[in-house]
């Protein structure tokens, strides 16, 4: 399976739209659909979606809908939502036009009001008989958003968030066997995993709870990829940690082909609040169970010294 | 906005076709559809967010003219997307009652897209009127202007499929008993003088055969037993949409706690003491996992059977 480029410079997007002969970046991005429609990884539904995304630095980035059979379809990604947690790693400052391969649903137009000026950002639905760029706010009127419940100068996705995660506490959960612990202590994976999956939490969007987390999770190669939470104003669209690392993972690499067996991952670490009243332990362990069985968890919860 | 009308239909989440009338022509309301409003801040007040502590309320017509009440749950110690909706709740509430339509919906905020979208597998969605008792101006719009340019059933499964609120009736085939049992191994003897465990197991397949799932195949149903021996089951509501479904967990909850159960707005916790899952053999949606970790953070110690069906027809 091709890992394909989900993360596309300003200048080699240039390039591509002069090569392509549109006079605009965001007439490339439709012309793109049908590739980010080939890397979607939808076992459930065999319905891949494909987003392309134009971020205000002049970066392209693309996203995938995944589906994770042996779980609740609220483990799902959408593609949109890859879209946004894949620029959001990145450190893409904004996003000013999307074009999907269908219409983004409710729960994805929700979800991207967690961006600032969420109803400016231009939708293009590839699908549509006469597609055009319509504005965000054409498709979700008289939307629910943060500002319903924060005040304007709390940040949002894609604006610079720090979490204070006070000390971190180390509380090890059992899994995988002996050998893979033993494997992972010698290259001090578990150092690294740690590390990635706090600097996600510092990094993550929970402005609703509080309860800031990270995930991170570790190849047979001994690479680490991790994903910040996000939240939604609407609670149930928040993107979880794990789900935001397996957006890390396959926009780094595709995560493992089709010739191997389920997604190669060895390892993985949580970092979340302690007594969290939104705590994604026992979800990340029911994550792992089903889509790498046999892989080492490690949870560390902190506690900040702001009380939340 | 003044309560209206009195103690009657206080902690009712359900109120009958001639009581609705009744009620509204007490209220000096013309029709039923404008006693919606009225009942909201009543909804809003049986509403257990813990997490937000953002009530929700929502109220409902339906074609047999009944109304139903939906509110908002939350469920700390868990991921958000454990949650339920207001909108939801009213809808899986019909849904328990054999409603056939929903057709006006009053409001206490105006629906997020979450909602707009499991609302779609209603048919006639588009056409469903939506009051939001906080706008400046309230009054009743179809949801198609809420959400234009919808992605929902149509766009995945043929006109005849049954949609939310009609009847379904899943095969389900041989029910297999697996091992997995949570919690003490004694417990369902003590409750409601025994067969408790069969209760428990024909409610969740009851639920289970009633399930809209007609995106995964995955039909699903869950019931939980209180202390009083008391069981409430629940179906799993697919959404084309697939994150915004409603778990068969959840929707055992709604049935707890608006047939009154649920240990009351003083009581801490829901007071289940046993649970039962009924759901598809090796699934590729399966509930068992999340049904353990959410039984862990709302009733620990809450005895949960899993039953696994194999259908004969393969899907």
């Amino acid at each position: 399976m091709e890992s394909g480029k989900f993360v596309i410079a300003a200048q080699e997007a240039e390039a591509m739209a002069k090569t392509a002969g549109v006079a605009t970046l965001k007439e490339l991005l439709p012309l793109l659909v049908p590739t980010a429609l080939r890397l979607a990884r939808p076992p459930i539904s065999n319905y891949p979606v494909g987003a392309v995304g134009l971020g205000i630095s002049g970066r392209i980035f693309l996203g995938v809908n995944l589906e994770f059979p042996g779980l609740p379809l609220n483990h799902s990604v959408h593609a949109e939502q890859f879209l946004v947690a894949n620029a959001a790693a990145h450190g893409e400052a904004g996003i000013s036009y999307i074009a999907v391969s269908s219409v983004p649903c409710g729960h994805c137009r929700q979800f991207l009001q967690e961006i600032r000026g969420a109803g400016e950002i231009q939708i293009l639905a590839t699908s549509d008989e006469d597609a055009a760029f319509h504005p965000l706010s054409s498709l979700l009127p008289h939307r629910f958003g943060p500002f319903d419940l924060l005040h304007k100068g709390i940040p949002l996705i894609l604006e610079p968030h720090d979490n204070d995660l006070g000390s971190l506490e180390s509380a090890v959960i059992a899994g995988g066997g002996e050998e893979v612990s033993k494997g992972i202590e010698k290259e001090g994976i578990q150092q690294r995993l740690r590390a990635a999956a706090g600097a996600a939490a510092k990094a993550s969007h929970a402005p609703y709870s509080g309860c800031a987390a990270g995930f991170a999770v570790a190849d047979g190669e001994g690479r680490v990829y991790a994903g910040s939470y996000m939240e939604s104003a609407a609670y149930n669209p928040s993107l979880g940690p794990m789900q935001a690392a397996m957006v890390g993972y396959v926009a780094a690499c595709g995560g493992v082909g089709r010739e191997h067996r389920g997604w190669g991952i060895l390892a993985a670490a949580l970092v979340e609040k302690e007594s969290a009243a939104v705590s994604q332990e026992g979800t990340a362990r029911i994550f792992l169970e089903a889509v790498a069985p046999g892989a080492h968890l490690n949870v560390y919860r902190f506690r900040s010294s702001a009380s939340v | 906005m003044e309560e209206k009308p009195g103690r009657s239909t206080v902690g009712k989440f359900v109120i009958e076709a001639e009581e609705a009338q009744a009620i509204a022509k007490e209220s000096g309301v013309g029709a039923v559809r404008e006693l919606l409003p009225l009942l909201v801040p009543a909804a809003q007040r049986l509403a257990r967010p813990p997490i937000s502590n953002y009530r929700v309320g929502a109220v409902g017509l339906g074609t047999s003219g009944r109304i139903f009440l939906g509110v908002n749950l939350e469920f700390p110690g868990l991921p958000l997307h454990h949650s339920v909706h207001a909108e939801q709740f009213l809808m899986a509430n019909a849904n328990a009652h054999g409603e056939p339509g929903i057709r006006c919906v009053a409001v206490s905020s105006v629906p997020c897209g979450h909602c707009r979208q499991f609302l779609q597998e209603i048919r006639g969605a588009a056409e469903i009127q939506i009051l939001v008792t906080s706008d400046e101006d309230p009054a009743f719009r179809p949801l198609a202007s809420l959400l234009p340019h919808p992605f929902g059933p149509p766009d995945l499964l043929n006109r005849d499929a049954p949609l939310l609120l009609e009847p379904h009736d899943n095969e389900l085939g041989a029910l297999e008993a697996t091992g997995v049992a949570v919690g003490g191994g004694g417990l369902c003897n003590g409750i409601g003088g025994g067969g408790l465990e069969r209760r428990l197991r024909e409610a969740a397949e009851g639920a289970a055969r009633s399930s809209h799932a007609p995106y995964s195949g995955c039909a699903a149903g869950f019931a939980v037993a209180d202390g009083g021996g008391r069981v409430y089951s629940g179906s799993y509501v697919e959404s084309a949409a697939y994150n915004p479904s409603l778990g068969p967990v959840q929707a055992a909850m709604v049935a707890c706690l608006a047939a009154g159960g649920g240990g009351g707005p003083e009581g801490g916790g829901w007071g289940i003491v046993a649970a039962a899952l009924v759901e598809k053999e090796t699934a590729a949606v399966s509930h068992e996992g999340t049904a353990r970790i959410f039984l862990e953070a709302v009733a620990p110690g809450a005895h949960l059977k899993v039953y696994r069906f194999r259908p004969s027809a393969a899907v």
